[in-house]
């Protein structure tokens, strides 16, 4: 997790792990499933120290690297959507800053027996934006909009929904969330809140949800100009009391490094990402304070399996790539050192992933001598040619991919790089066009999302390694799917992971950090694992 | 001359209508449309779903289809919406225009305030260490790339003043100082290039007009040497910089769009760049036709203005 978090202390109010986990065992063991995704790291660090008081008042101005585009609540694809929407909108749970689940807009829930429904109480007396109160019609509106989300959103943002059937309004305050089938899914994408946040009912007949938003967030939209900035003003009726702490909030696009760079020295704003090469440039800057932390986004090389025989559909060749490729100097060459080893669950992400321990020592080690001896019993030792595909921008992607051609080459594989525009590439990618890609992953709800798509019911899969066959994988991502107790979800997807580190449909290759560089009076920042700028919204305040 | 302008303005239909067809298909050949591109396999692309968000965005049909749909639409004045945020094109288009617009003003002003007297210096006084200085900032000024220079000026007044240009635009008539504050290091780097060609071709114009024989005789007539310059050589050495800046409105429309990205002014440049990166054909289309029409209507104007600088050319 990341080096600037906070102590995992519970604050007032706030339930402790263990507090949680008893209280979630007495309604029924899908609330435990919920606290699936919960930061091992955080728990095991418990130290004091003197919290400084809370200042309140003040504006602060973020700069956004990519323009939010639009801020509607529902099928925005761009992780920028839900930078520019975040602070405006709550789902019905939320993760705390080590991914542990917490109550949100529902203080409490219920599984059925048949775990095919979840009966979630609605905090009572929380207001939206407009002054309207929540209750199960607006639960019950917003869900119907996750499942068919109207322009601007994409209709193909649904693939990330579980099976959710509908919304039963119970009572005001008290409402019936129907699935197809038992999905441990659920609480996960819930609490993720891209895809699950809940609006007012006929939101959309309202206000042009590009432009505008109505939610209970901790901040108030006052508008969004596109290829600009969104203005946020504090909402004085937050739900969460004492909150928010700042008046309110400018976020600024800023494409351009260098520009953000330059307003950061200058003080025009708080904070902004920038890279590895970035956070150097400024750390001597005495009015400014680096942060970082790892996220959800690990980079991964990826094989097209299907068509012609080729010498990587040798599981064979796939492992020599695999011990071939030297991870410690790709985080030492392009990252400065900082970064970890990832397989396909990224590091940080509760306890699913395997250990660095494990991957250093065992599945991602660098064994040359092993790479060549699987080369020679594939019958691949004179080598083979193949198109390693990737992104032109950002530079790093580049980067990368020299120094896996020039690490190959030591068991003969000769990689041309080709480097294409984020939009070509993605349409090759989602399409399978390609041989091999060199690209990154994102945040995911729930672990599923990481392991789902090896399985022959899903679309990456048809497209991309339609001759890759495990009944093995394949057994445990469905079991994993419908299991909701994380004890016993979780040894099965520990042996996912191990039998596709065996099978190497896909290369994990490292985590890197991600780096964000504040004015040392933005105070409560955070590097936020799942790539937002959740920090902003939730316990930043400014010392001056 | 109303004749000759409305000959020019029933030659500008065809035109526009050749370069709406070129830009339809051309954008399309770019591979993947908004669906595939935002789709992509992080998001999970249930065929289905991509053939519903297709239809959803009127993105069915054959090409000829499309094309007529929006073609259709255009001629009653409707550029369509975005494909990306629902907003419509004409309404994208009226927000990003003043900025450009004025971006690429200042930006000539400065070409022409600062190149036309250096030119003018430059021819003068021919070989002296001024020329020299000149020809060489030239040669620097067509060199260097707007967008270089851009990150250049920011990351200098970063280190050096502390400052950078406000992040917020302000209209010029709300608050003259901030618009002002917020364009003129975008404005400086757009213009060098600008700046250098008018300084050379005024420099190449006036050698040459000043060797002329009329103006010999209106020295020998003891005209003095500023009227020489100013009255008779200078008017004529202008004919070639109206047709570069003529030239270079229509270029600078489009062609500061990476300034504007790192300025961070939401331009239609920058409108433009975002747009083909996220295959949102409505706003690419619409930006297109837009500086199509401004470069046609600029040169326009420079052809009218041709007539007033040279009677004889409005004689013919």
């Amino acid at each position: 997790m990341s080096d600037n978090e906070a102590p995992d202390t519970p604050r007032k109010g706030e339930l402790s792990r263990r507090d949680l986990l008893v209280k979630a065992g007495a309604v029924g063991v899908g609330a435990i499933a919920a606290g699936s995704v919960a930061g091992g790291a955080g728990a095991a660090t418990r130290r004091s120290f003197a919290t400084p008081k809370i200042r309140y008042g003040g504006r602060i101005i973020w700069a956004l690297e990519q323009d939010p585009v639009h801020v509607a609540p529902y099928g925005a694809i761009l992780t920028a959507n839900h930078w520019g929407k975040q602070a405006a909108y709550d789902s019905l749970v939320e993760w705390d800053k080590d991914l542990n689940l917490k109550p949100a807009l529902a203080t409490s829930w219920t599984i059925a027996p048949d775990q095919k429904s979840i009966t979630f109480n609605l905090r009572k007396g929380v207001k939206f934006h407009n002054g309207k109160e929540l209750d199960g019609d607006d639960v019950k509106y917003s869900v119907e909009k996750m499942l068919n989300p109207p322009l601007p959103g994409s209709i193909t943002t649904v693939s990330q929904v579980p099976g959710f059937l509908g919304v039963d309004v119970l009572s005001k305050y008290v409402v019936r969330l129907n699935l197809k089938t038992r999905d441990a899914r659920v609480f996960g994408f819930l609490a993720w809140g891209r895809y699950s946040p809940i609006v007012p009912a006929g939101l959309y007949d309202q206000i042009n949800v590009a432009r505008n938003a109505i939610g209970t967030g901790p901040y108030r939209m006052v508008g969004f100009n596109p290829n600009d900035r969104v203005e946020y003003l504090a909402n004085q009726s937050f739900w969460k009391k004492g909150q928010p702490y700042m008046d309110a909030m400018t976020l600024k696009t800023l494409p351009d490094e260098q520009a953000r760079i330059a307003a950061l020295r200058a003080g025009a704003i708080d904070g902004a990402t920038v890279s590895s090469d970035g956070a150097n440039a400024l750390k001597s800057d005495g009015n400014l304070v680096v942060l970082k932390g790892g996220t959800a986004a690990f980079r991964e090389l990826q094989f097209t399996i299907k068509g012609d025989p080729k010498p990587w559909h040798d599981v064979r060749v796939r492992q020599a790539v695999n011990f071939a490729i030297n991870r410690q100097a790709i985080i030492d060459t392009v990252y400065n050192g900082n970064g970890n080893y990832s397989g396909i669950v990224p590091p940080g992400y509760g306890p699913w992933p395997l250990t660095q321990a494990e991957l250093k020592t065992k599945h991602q080690k660098f064994d040359l001598t092993k790479a060549k001896a699987l080369m020679a019993a594939a019958g691949q030792s004179k080598g083979f040619s193949v198109k390693l595909s990737t992104f032109s921008t950002p530079l790093d992607f580049q980067q990368v991919a020299s120094v896996i051609k020039s690490q190959l080459k030591a068991i003969n594989i000769d990689v041309e790089i080709v480097a294409q525009e984020p939009g070509t590439f993605a349409a090759n990618n989602g399409t399978g066009n390609f041989e091999w890609d060199l690209t990154a992953r994102g945040m995911r709800g729930d672990v599923d999302g990481y392991l789902g798509e090896y399985n022959p019911s899903n679309t990456i899969y048809q497209r991309w390694y339609p001759l890759y066959k495990n009944v093995k994988v394949w057994r445990a991502i469905g079991n994993g799917k419908i299991t909701l107790d994380p004890a016993k979800r979780s040894p099965i997807y520990k042996q996912a992971q191990l039998l596709l580190q065996n099978d190497l449909p896909q290369l994990g290759l490292v985590q890197v950090n991600k780096y964000q560089v504040v004015n040392k009076r933005v105070q409560g920042m955070y590097v936020a694992f799942d790539d937002f700028n959740t920090g902003l919204r939730n316990s930043v305040w400014l010392s001056s | 001359m109303g004749g000759y302008v409305l000959k020019r303005i029933l030659v500008t239909i065809p035109t526009l209508f050749g370069i709406s067809v070129v830009i339809f298909f051309m954008v399309r050949l770019l591979p993947g449309d908004i669906v595939a591109v935002l789709s992509g396999a992080d998001i999970g692309n249930d065929p289905e779903l991509v053939a519903q968000a297709r239809e959803n965005l009127g993105l069915n049909g054959s090409y000829p289809e499309q094309y007529w749909r929006w073609i259709s639409g255009v001629v009653q004045g409707d550029l369509g919406d975005s494909l990306r945020n629902t907003q419509p094109v004409s309404e994208v288009l009226l927000n990003a225009l003043p900025i450009t617009f004025e971006l690429v003003f200042l930006g000539l002003l400065i070409a022409v305030v600062v190149g036309l007297p250096l030119g003018v210096l430059s021819a003068v006084k021919r070989d002296s260490r001024h020329d020299y200085a000149a020809r060489v900032g030239g040669l620097i000024g067509v060199s260097i790339p707007n967008f270089w220079l851009a990150t250049l000026l920011l990351l200098f007044t970063s280190r050096v003043f502390g400052w950078v240009p406000p992040l917020t635009y302000v209209p010029f008539y709300e608050d003259p100082i901030e618009n002002l504050s917020q364009f003129i290091l975008p404005a400086i780097a757009i213009s060098v290039f600008t700046l250098a060609i008018v300084m050379r071709m005024v420099r190449a114009t006036m050698l040459e007009v000043l060797g002329q024989d009329y103006v010999r005789t209106a020295r020998a007539k003891g005209v003095r040497r500023k009227v020489v310059i100013s009255r008779h050589a200078l008017r004529n050495a202008l004919i070639p910089v109206v047709t570069v800046v003529g030239f270079e409105v229509g270029i600078l429309m489009g062609g500061s769009a990476i300034v504007e990205i790192i300025f961070g002014l939401p331009g239609v440049g920058n409108t433009l760049i975002n747009a083909i990166f996220n295959r949102d054909y409505p706003v690419v289309q619409g930006a297109t036709l837009l500086l199509a029409f401004i470069f046609i209507f600029a040169n326009l104007l420079v052809d009218l203005l041709y007539g007033v600088l040279d009677p004889r050319i409005s004689q013919e």
